[in-house]
């Protein structure tokens, strides 16, 4: 599910940048494409890595598919769930980005030290403010399992905590742009711009290996916009179909406005990206007091 | 009509939040104009079900007197100014967001222990007031420029104004009117003098410029 | 009647825009002056009836405020008139500024409805601000400033506090000073307990008490002399009125023992802090102003220390603010002769201008509190009260901050006085209205501290039946 549709997602965004570029813009089908071509091409190593720069695009899109398992779509329950599992979540992404940043500074390039190091300072942000998130869920919906979380409760929640619910939500919006590098804090259109921040650390990636990553990017971004859409359209018909079709619109909305944000927006400064994301936690933890007051 | 009150009320103090983090001034005044739209608005929230014609008075007043006038005559203050943005506030943006969520969590602990008397339609009315003073209390001690903080001084209001809202029976029409004027006329004279310090700075030669001078603008 | 008062210089305020001579316009505030100060004298005969239901009316406390307000503008209009005629400035913002704020000030002294004193304080505090700045230099334009916005910021504090008091009287559904006084059982104390902290920060702000004097030294400094001499002896007396209706809010509630101790912190503070501050200070304009600071220490200290020192109080308001108009009037000769007040720029005033220096002498020796000027009996009957209550430990600090502020000044005011002149000036001469108008209220303020009236007596007496429990 996730592995087919999340390129999809991808190439809607795209195609609402272009639109509002004034462009026709490639299909939304063009990820696949991509992917296609890169799984078919070999992979060439440079001499100075090791086996740490082979193994992180598989650990990477391996622990981002580990994560997939948890997450609920729609009228599909998650295959696993237990309580605690949003733990497991939030380290599986840290997993993730570790063998990235890892992988990055293998190769020895300065330019890719210099990628990994404002990932590394931008994450510690970020995921701060996912575990203060996190915490408020948990604290609205006294469940610690995520499928339990984003499930059943949440239309009962929006008229309890309402305030609480959509400080959660926006705070959780601007850590998906920032932790998929959507374009307020990072541009992911380009390659060879000193401020970026993602694109630069799998510069030196190829083949199928990149493949990986960036099919492991988008696998994330997905991800992410499956545990905001059952928040943000707490509706269950109970039929199955319906549930889907729901989901799958929420999900479109989502790519759509992610679009529209960054057509509507110029990346910010680097320094300033430090301040989108404390405000992010800002919401975060202010949502967290609300639902403390309310309590 | 609870949910729009607290909503509105999280918006005002987000939007607070908001101008903390603001480098340019006319991006705060902005922010400041939603803010003022925001508020103004709660009455109608709050007396939905009996609108009476002193609420609908009191909307168009403070609509008009703090999301129209009020910002029109800072953009006026500011219409020659070089540097629109704020250069060296006292402490830096991102400590100052910080310092921000921590005077929020402070406005809702001190509210906890603060009960009306009276019964209120929505509870997130005073912390959120609270925090909104606090707020722009901040903004006025940590800017240095003159209009900025002219602009933590109209945050710090609308909070003030926030709480004014709960309490609507108490105060006669006649002396809350006379409060909103008597605001509308500290922005206009404080516009006067952002106005006249900008004309004496810039018209000052480079020697006369003091350091401090160059602070309060 | 009360009405009339406040509109006359009201309307008066915006007749002064239209276009007219310059001295004309001086002319009218010192007639509206005259007039209002006799319609004030006529209610010591007569009580006015309240007005607009209830909302205006005088009592004792707001006679003596409105009388200080009164004698003020009466004595800076005459003093005015012989000012501009050296002084070729436009006049038209400033006269107006001047009648609105008499106006405002009015409202002030006998508005009974906790809003509408917020509303006339913080109109006050507008209309003063462009006051400061006659002199449109950056440095006035930044007192102006930090003034405006110190003030402002302050107001809003008590504006605040107005609303939990409003919330305290939930019961009362209103804040009419009687009412709720009458109703103050109904009142919920944890409310009241932090409305008076947030207005006694707030309205403290406005009277420029310590920690939140920070303001003053720069405002009065580059206020014009006659400026400084309305803002230290009226306007901060206007803020104190609201200190003393809170007062009054509290003896009713038993929460007099939790404000007196508040008082008395701050007070403290404000005897201290300008005594650190004052041994740097060689500005005759700033060093008075670190005196007024002062003052308004010893004010709420009178107000904290139960009936004696309340009286002490209310006599010490009357003398505090004659005492300022002829320091404040006598500096701001100086400045408008010299260009400056600094102490190192201006000396030999008594050879140059001996009729100026020897006010200057004797307003020193009223706003600092010696015999035989009447400002030593009040503080005296403060310091009594400190004694009686058994405040030993703060009786040494009222002393040792007095005399501290004796010495600070005295250096500042030999050094203008008897000092050699450095350089030839040439002598302009002295202008009869500006020294008989410091003359007057330096005989006023000798006269009280000989003898007193017994119906100044009476009345003092009937305000501090206002406030004791």
């Amino acid at each position: 599910m996730v592995l087919l549709f999340s390129p999809f997602f991808l190439g809607v965004i795209t195609r609402v940048k272009a639109f509002f570029g004034g462009r026709v813009g490639p299909s939304v089908f063009q990820p696949y494409f991509d992917l296609a071509k890169l799984f078919q091409k070999k992979c060439v190593y440079s001499h100075t890595t090791t086996w740490i720069f082979r193994a992180a695009p598989i650990v990477v899109f391996a622990s981002v598919l580990a994560v997939s398992l948890m997450i609920p779509f729609g009228a599909f329950k998650a295959p696993v769930r237990f309580s605690g599992d949003i733990f497991l979540v939030a380290y599986l992404f840290g997993l993730a980005r570790f063998f990235m940043i890892v992988a990055a500074l293998d190769t020895g390039s300065s330019f890719e030290g210099m990628g990994a190091s404002r990932e590394a300072f931008f994450s510690c942000l970020s995921e701060l403010t996912i575990f203060m998130n996190f915490v408020t869920l948990v604290l609205v919906a006294h469940q610690i399992s995520l499928s339990g979380m984003i499930g059943a409760e949440i239309p009962l929640s929006w008229k309890l905590m309402g305030p609480t619910l959509l400080l959660v939500v926006s705070s959780f919006f601007i850590v998906i742009l920032a932790e998929n590098c959507r374009i307020p804090v990072d541009d992911p259109s380009t390659h060879l711009e000193l401020t970026m921040i993602h694109e630069v650390m799998i510069l030196d990636h190829s083949g199928v290996d990149l493949a990986y990553m960036l099919y492991g990017a988008a696998a994330k971004l997905f991800l992410f916009g499956g545990i905001l859409v059952p928040i943000l359209l707490p509706i269950h018909t109970g039929h199955g179909l319906m549930d889907t079709l729901i989901f799958v619109v929420g999900m479109l909305g989502i790519a759509i406005f992610i679009g529209l944000v960054e057509s509507g927006m110029a990346r910010l400064r680097l320094n300033r990206v430090t301040n989108l994301l404390l405000i992010a936690f800002a919401l975060a933890f202010f949502g967290f007091i609300v639902r403390l007051w309310r309590g | 009509m609870t949910t729009w009150i607290d909503t509105s009320c999280i918006l005002v103090v987000f939007l607070a939040l908001s101008i903390l983090a603001t480098y340019r001034i006319t991006g705060m005044i902005h922010i400041f104009v939603v803010q003022s739209f925001v508020l103004s608005f709660v009455p109608f929230f709050l007396h939905a079900d009996a609108l009476t014609g002193r609420d609908v008075m009191l909307v168009l007043a403070t609509l008009v007197l703090k999301a129209i006038v009020a910002p029109y005559i800072l953009f006026w203050a500011i219409r020659h100014m070089s540097m629109r943005s704020e250069v060296k506030p006292f402490i830096g943006f991102g400590t100052s967001i910080i310092c921000g969520t921590f005077l929020i969590a402070g406005a809702f602990w001190v509210a906890s222990s603060l009960k009306l008397p009276g019964k209120l339609i929505s509870d997130l009315v005073i912390p959120c007031s609270l925090s909104t003073v606090l707020l722009g209390f901040m903004i006025i001690v940590t800017r240095t420029k003159a209009i900025t903080q002219v602009l933590g001084y109209l945050v710090m209001e609308n909070g003030i104004f926030l709480f004014a809202l709960s309490l609507f029976d108490a105060m006669p029409t006649l002396i809350e009117m006379g409060i909103l004027l008597d605001i509308f006329v500290a922005v206009f004279i404080m516009a006067i003098v952002v106005n006249h310090i900008n004309e004496e700075f810039e018209h000052a030669p480079a020697s006369l410029r003091r350091t401090k001078m160059g602070e309060t603008l | 009647m009360l009405s009339v008062l406040i509109l006359i210089p009201f309307v008066c305020g915006l007749v002064v825009f239209l276009p007219m001579e310059r001295r004309l316009r001086v002319r009218i505030l010192c007639a509206v002056s005259l007039v209002h100060a006799m319609i004030v004298a006529s209610f010591w005969k007569v009580n006015p009836p309240s007005e607009i239901n209830g909302f205006l009316m005088l009592d004792a406390i707001g006679l003596i405020v409105l009388s200080i307000v009164s004698f003020l503008f009466l004595s800076v209009s005459v003093y005015m008139v012989g000012y501009f005629h050296h002084e070729q400035r436009r006049t038209r913002t400033f006269v107006a500024c001047l009648l609105l704020l008499l106006s405002t000030m009015t409202l002030v002294s006998v508005s009974r409805h906790m809003g509408l004193l917020w509303v006339a304080i913080e109109a006050t505090t507008l209309f003063s601000a462009p006051l400061i700045s006659f002199h449109r230099n950056p440095e006035s334009l930044e007192a102006t400033w930090k003034y405006l916005l110190v003030c402002s910021v302050g107001i809003a504090l008590a504006l605040l506090g107005t609303f939990f008091l409003a919330i305290a009287a939930h019961d009362v559904h209103t804040l009419l000073l009687p009412v709720l006084l009458s109703g103050a059982k109904m009142l919920s104390v944890n409310w009241l307990k932090l409305s008076v902290i947030f207005l006694l920060v707030g309205y403290g702000c406005k009277m420029g008490l310590a920690p939140m004097h920070s303001w003053k030294p720069e405002a009065y400094g580059q206020a014009p002399g006659m400026i400084a001499a309305l803002m230290s002896g009226a306007l901060t007396q206007c803020s104190f009125l609201a200190l003393i209706r809170v007062s009054q809010i509290c003896a009713k509630t038993g929460l007099s023992e939790f404000y007196a101790s508040i008082l008395i912190v701050t007070g403290a503070l404000s005897l201290v802090a300008p005594a650190i501050f004052i041994l740097g200070e060689g500005n005759i304009k700033r060093a008075f102003a670190y005196s007024s600071v002062e003052h308004m220490g010893i004010l709420v200290l009178g107000l904290g220390l139960g009936p004696v020192g309340i009286f002490g109080a209310f006599f010490h308001m009357i003398n505090n603010a004659v005492a300022k108009v002829a320091a404040f009037l006598a500096a701001g000769s100086l400045a408008q002769k010299y260009g400056s007040s600094r102490a190192t720029e201006v000396k030999g005033v008594i050879h140059l201008y001996p009729v100026t220096g020897v006010l200057l002498i004797a307003g020193f020796l009223a706003g600092t509190g010696m015999f035989p000027f009447a400002t030593f009996h009040s503080e005296l009957m403060i310091l009594n009260a400190a004694v009686l209550s058994g405040h030993y430990l703060l009786a040494l600090v009222y002393l040792g901050g007095i005399l501290v502020m004796f010495i600070g000044v005295l250096r500042i005011v030999l050094e203008m006085a008897l000092g050699k002149p450095t350089q030839p000036v040439l002598p302009a001469k002295e202008n009869f209205l500006m020294n008989a108008a410091i003359a007057v209220a330096m005989i006023i303020s000798l006269g009280l501290g000989l003898w007193m009236p017994d119906i100044l007596t009476k009345v003092l007496n009937d305000a501090v039946a206002l406030v004791r429990i």
